[in-house]
């Protein structure tokens, strides 16, 4: 049946058809399986010259386990039997690669049916193969990671919006198993009324169109419950562009969307009380002062009913002052009962704040009667020796539950409210000594010029709050919008919250500046009160100093720190610590961009700390009042501040015994000296009793 | 263009201004400003000045800029959180003034006053 004898004729056309041929191995068989011809492709695929291979058998182009198995001989005989045959598989170069081949073994017969030998065409697939094999590899990895996910619901919709796929992440967020969901539409994951307007048509359609779509709403899981989503759906496309479905990853942002709502609240909350508080500042009369926040208190909480009440000037009663949401008529004075703690001592009861707290506890809140839900919190004496004023209660009608940041906000209201009572007895005290001006006239001037620099204080006051309430309000006001999604292009989530970290940082700066104010107050009543502590001064000094590297840094100045280690002593830390921050930002406020320098050292039984700039210095007329309130150098034009800083700087160092110095020279810079006892107080036993009184 | 001199009110107000579609820029104090106007491809429709800066303040400002024909018609409102602040508007020629704390939608009706949204 077979001839192995050679065809010239046939074989020398063969090889000049097929010659330069480089894209596919073509080449003869003689019947036996060996070698015959050879063409340029089979050079370049399989790396033999025609001289070397010619001859020889093909099966050394199988892999061993291919010629152990007999599949050279089992090829040949299927190609004889079936008139070809094709086979796509491993195949060995000559240098022992492999490569994946496409082979084709077609029988050559002559015109009378023998057999002369087969044509081989193989070609070589390695390329298309790796690619099939990353594919399948991607694919697979894909597979794992959707089904591994679990905090994001990744979902395949048909192009029609049907579930085509379902991963665990989706049934653990929306509570549908795959069988149960699967081919159903993805309008039952929105609530009926977006359905209605058509928003999962328009969401597809918008993915179609641009590629791409995402938004956070609200979804609905197969409970019927809400959760705040966060979706991306995008359109997957075949490599002729036709749409043939969605992705959809989705992610419950609930939690986010919770914690963000309470952090605008809480911000909310606290511009409401600055904006109460400047109002207040500005404000003689006391009646308006409540009002307002009885205003403030309703429109912040949404509380129905608030009620201020203040106690009588007896102290017996609790009288209705202001309120909203309530008749009027319909509360008389409320009787209140103390209770005595030490019956049998013959001291009164007083009505301080622990007492009326006590009193609203008792009576359900003052205004229990008028049902559903409310909270009251004592008007406080600033100084808490005193009785307390009385109460404020915001109530609800409808139930509902009030966080420790709603307490926190009725408390600050209470606390602008108290000041504003305090101001009225201060204004009332002038009027009494203006009465007795004849034989008093000297005191009177003295209290007139503490309430003009009131007035003053209160300008310079009210100007540097609104500079952080306006950043506060306007991150506010922005993040809301980004919250309502009510802007003009969507505000994303991180938008949202970056604008709340400012707004939290403006409030910080707002609380810092009132805790200044308060600082001058307690100064001005000889309330200034130390806590002492050991601890390393040099320490500190070395912290604030790092502090204020960076800040530095940018104005251009180098700060450099001479420091003897250490410096242990008895002082406030957290007082000191004001003084070094207000000298230093001084330092690199008014240093011009020059070196500043600070030094510590230890003579004997005090310590010194110094602060040198190079920068603008002060006029020596100048020098006497940058210690006093209200006071800088600099012009209030192209420096803001309170004026405040070394003035409670000076009464802080005074307070531990010590004393701060200045020496300047205009246009050459300032040297702060700041002097100190190394024990502020002597014998310190426990911390109460290094309470001291400035 | 927004003029001001503490660092979070200035991006707090551009922030607003890109939120709401319009080009805002922005500059420390009036120094800066004059450069940035002078340098700038598109004319600001209207300018938000604070008064109280370190450099060159809201008035040296205002009279700099008055003084400059190529840009001294463009509109200024003065921005302050003195009660003198309307006062202050009205002596430096001022089309109107806003008065610190700024509420949002206080700065953006007046914004529109003067500026068309640019159109994407």
């Amino acid at each position: 049946m077979t001839d192995s004898k050679p065809w010239p004729a046939l074989l020398s056309n063969v090889q000049l058809a097929f010659q330069g041929i480089r894209d596919y191995a073509i080449f003869l068989l003689q019947t036996d399986g060996t070698v015959a011809s050879w063409n340029e492709g089979a050079r370049l695929i399989k790396g033999y010259s025609e001289a070397e291979i010619v001859g020889q058998s093909f099966s050394r182009f199988y892999t061993p386990e291919d010629q152990l198995a007999g599949k050279p001989a089992a090829l040949l005989a299927r190609a004889l039997q079936e008139g070809r045959v094709e086979d796509e598989a491993w195949r060995v170069r000559k240098d022992g690669t492999r490569f994946w081949a496409d082979v084709v073994i077609t029988p050559l017969r002559d015109r009378d049916g023998t057999l002369r030998g087969f044509v081989k065409i193989t070609r070589d697939l390695t390329a298309r193969k790796e690619a099939e094999e990353a594919l399948r590899q991607s694919e697979e990895r894909m597979r794992l990671m959707i089904d591994s996910v679990n905090d994001h619901a990744i979902v395949m919709l048909d192009s029609s919006g049907k579930v085509a796929t379902w991963n665990p992440g989706a049934e653990r967020l929306k509570g549908y198993t795959a069988r149960e969901i699967v081919g159903q539409s993805f309008e039952r994951f929105y609530p009926e009324p977006e359905i209605r307007a058509g928003k999962p048509r328009l969401e597809l359609e918008t993915a179609s169109r641009e590629g791409r779509f995402e938004e956070e709403g609200w979804r609905l899981r197969k409970d019927g419950s809400r959760f705040w989503a966060n979706v991306v759906l995008s359109a997957a496309k075949n490599e002729r562009g036709e749409l043939i479905g969605f992705t959809k990853v989705t992610r419950d942002l609930t939690d986010r969307k919770r914690s963000e709502e309470a952090i605008v609240e809480r911000t909310r909350q606290q511009a409401a009380v600055a904006r109460l508080g400047l109002f207040a500042l500005e404000q003689p009369d006391v009646g308006a002062v409540i009002d307002r926040a009885v205003a403030t208190v309703r429109e912040t909480m949404g509380t129905e009913i608030v009620a201020v009440l203040e106690l009588s000037a007896d102290g017996k009663s609790l009288v209705l002052r202001a309120g909203c949401g309530l008749e009027t008529a319909s509360i008389g004075p409320v009787p209140i009962q103390l209770a005595s703690p030490e019956a049998g001592n013959g001291q009164a009861a007083r009505a301080d704040a622990a007492q009326l707290g006590w009193q609203a506890f008792r009576m359900g809140g003052v205004l229990g009667k008028q049902g559903g839900s409310g909270m009251t919190v004592p008007i406080r004496a600033s100084d808490p020796s005193r009785e307390a004023h009385g109460l404020i209660e915001a109530r609800s009608r409808a139930a509902r539950a009030f966080r420790d940041d709603d307490v926190n906000f009725l408390q600050a209201v209470a606390n602008v409210i108290a000041a504003a009572l305090e101001r009225r007895v201060m204004e009332e005290q002038v009027r009494a000594a203006e009465q007795k001006a004849v034989e008093e006239r000297a005191r009177a001037s003295q209290v007139r010029e503490a309430l003009r620099e009131r007035d003053e204080f209160i300008s310079v006051a009210a100007h540097e709050l609104r500079t952080p309430l306006t950043a506060l309000q306007l991150k506010l006001q922005g993040a809301e919008r980004g919250l309502k999604a009510e802007a003009r292009q969507p505000v994303t989530g991180s938008t949202v919250e970056t604008r709340l970290n400012g707004a939290l940082r403006q409030t910080e700066r707002l609380s810092l500046l009132v805790e200044r104010l308060l600082d001058v107050t307690r100064i001005a009543a000889g309330r200034l009160e130390l806590a002492l502590d050991q601890f390393d001064l040099a320490a500190l000094v070395r912290q604030v100093s790092d502090d204020f590297r960076e800040p530095a840094a940018q104005t251009g100045s180098e700060l450099r720190l001479e420091s003897q280690q250490p410096l242990e002593g008895c002082w406030d830390r957290l007082r000191l610590e004001q003084v070094l921050v207000n000298l230093l930002s001084n330092a690199v406020k008014y240093g011009a961009g020059r070196p500043i320098s600070v030094r510590t050292e230890r003579a004997g039984e005090r310590v010194r700390i110094s602060v040198t700039d190079e920068g603008i210095g002060i006029a020596e007329a100048d020098l006497p009042r940058i210690f006093t309130r209200f006071q800088r150098a600099a012009p209030v034009r192209n420096y803001g501040g309170l004026g405040l800083g070394l003035y409670i700087a000076k009464h802080i160092v005074e307070a531990h015994g010590g004393r701060v110095e200045v020496s300047s020279r205009p246009g050459q810079g300032s040297t702060f000296l700041v002097d100190l006892p190394v024990a502020a107080v002597q014998a310190v036993g426990k911390r109460d009793e290094a309470r001291v009184r400035a | 263009m927004v003029v001001e001199d503490d660092a979070d009110v200035r991006e707090a107000l551009t922030e607003v201004l890109t939120d709401c579609q319009y080009n805002a820029l922005h500059a420390a104090n009036g120094a800066e400003a004059l450069q940035r106007l002078r340098a700038a491809d598109v004319r600001p429709c209207v300018i938000l000045l604070d008064m109280m800066m370190p450099t060159m303040d809201g008035w040296q400002f205002r009279a700099a800029q008055k003084s400059d024909p190529s840009v001294s018609d463009i509109p200024v409102v003065v921005l302050s959180a003195h009660a003198s602040g309307s006062e202050a508007a009205e002596k430096l020629d001022a089309v109107a003034y806003l008065a610190k704390p700024v509420s949002l939608e206080s700065l953006v009706s007046l914004v529109e006053r003067f500026c068309a949204v640019e159109q994407e």
